[in-house]
């Protein structure tokens, strides 16, 4: 079955295209990633830790201005990660490292679906000085510790070459 | 030069960092460590530019003063697992122009990281506003290098002419 989908991934022309714009085509998407990487931790990070207590004087409301840049860098990063999926399957589809990722990948989503749909309105409100409810730390919590979690199996990954 | 290289090579540290002393997860480990560092610090770095350039207006500038303890925690585990990795590979990292390339654009970085964080961060009249025209050009050259950073630290694994010399 995994070995189907390998195959089938690298059969696809965009397989073919990113594997013939040469050889430092990856190395420069791999740049993209990690700066990709730094903007989803400048904004996300920064307003998870603001929730979590740092920075007080600093609304909710006003530092999840942010929060666009760090959903550009994802999207650069949800590109160039399917790049290299599509590019080289084989290292990605057998890998434990890049499992582990994807299952912090998707806590993170889990996560930050519920943040939405449960405390954003309240916590919006709330000023710039205020402490965040115990639910809400909570949640800032497990977003800044999966998004670590994807940075650190994301590393690892190369370690774990089938 | 070679003798230098050899002497440091062969050491103790070296070879615990190369995984060469039994445990081979003290390279990827000190890697990964590399990585959350350079996260933190740039996105910290980064989102301080991206406010004097005017985006995120809301947020008081001075108070982004409050993250520079994350940068600074993130440069010191970057200074120190940089440290270990140029340890565990010297001729690697010395004999690629590249490496001394990565390192210039962080020194300068750096360096303008900290005249923001003294004389921009403490200014409570840049709060709301326009910033003067010549912070917001600091601020895209700030950027830009730590771009080039990143780019010329990933592109060290496949620039390298020499691995050892041990």
């Amino acid at each position: 079955m995994l070995r189907e989908i390998s195959d089938w991934l690298e059969s696809t022309m965009l397989s073919d295209w990113f594997i013939s714009q040469g050889v430092w085509s990856w190395p420069m998407s791999e740049s993209l990633h990690f700066m990709g990487l730094c903007l989803l931790i400048g904004s996300v990070g920064l307003v998870d830790l603001r929730m979590l207590g740092m920075a007080k004087g600093i609304s909710i409301n006003a530092i999840h201005k942010l929060i666009p840049f760090g959903v550009g860098g994802f999207l650069v990063n949800v590109t160039t990660g399917t790049l290299f999926v599509f590019g080289d399957a084989d290292q990605y589809i057998f890998n434990d490292a890049f499992r582990v990722k994807l299952v912090f990948l998707l806590i993170a989503g889990i996560n930050v679906l519920f943040f939405y749909s449960t405390a954003f309105q309240k916590v919006k409100a709330l000023g710039p000085d205020d402490d965040m409810p115990l639910n809400v730390k909570l949640m800032a919590g497990i977003s800044l510790a999966c998004w670590i979690g994807v940075i650190c199996a994301g590393r690892l990954i190369t370690f774990y070459r089938p | 030069m070679d003798t230098f290289f050899i002497w440091l090579e062969s050491s103790t540290l070296s070879l615990w960092v190369r995984g060469e002393s039994g445990w081979v997860m003290a390279f990827p480990i000190i890697i990964v460590f590399h990585a959350l560092g350079m996260g933190f610090l740039v996105g910290v770095a980064v989102t301080i530019n991206g406010r004097i350039l005017g985006l995120a207006p809301k947020i008081p500038l001075t108070l982004l003063k409050n993250f520079i303890p994350v940068a600074v925690l993130a440069f010191v585990v970057n200074a120190i697992s940089g440290i270990l990795l140029l340890i565990g590979y010297p001729t690697k990292a010395l004999t690629n122009p590249v490496f001394y390339i990565k390192l210039l654009c962080i020194a300068l970085a750096l360096w303008n990281l900290n005249w923001f964080n003294k004389a921009v961060l403490t200014n409570t009249a840049y709060d709301q506003g326009e910033l003067p025209i010549r912070l917001k050009q600091l601020a895209v050259a700030s950027t830009l290098l730590w771009a080039c950073a990143i780019v010329a630290g990933r592109l060290l694994a496949y620039t390298y002419t020499k691995i050892m010399t041990f």
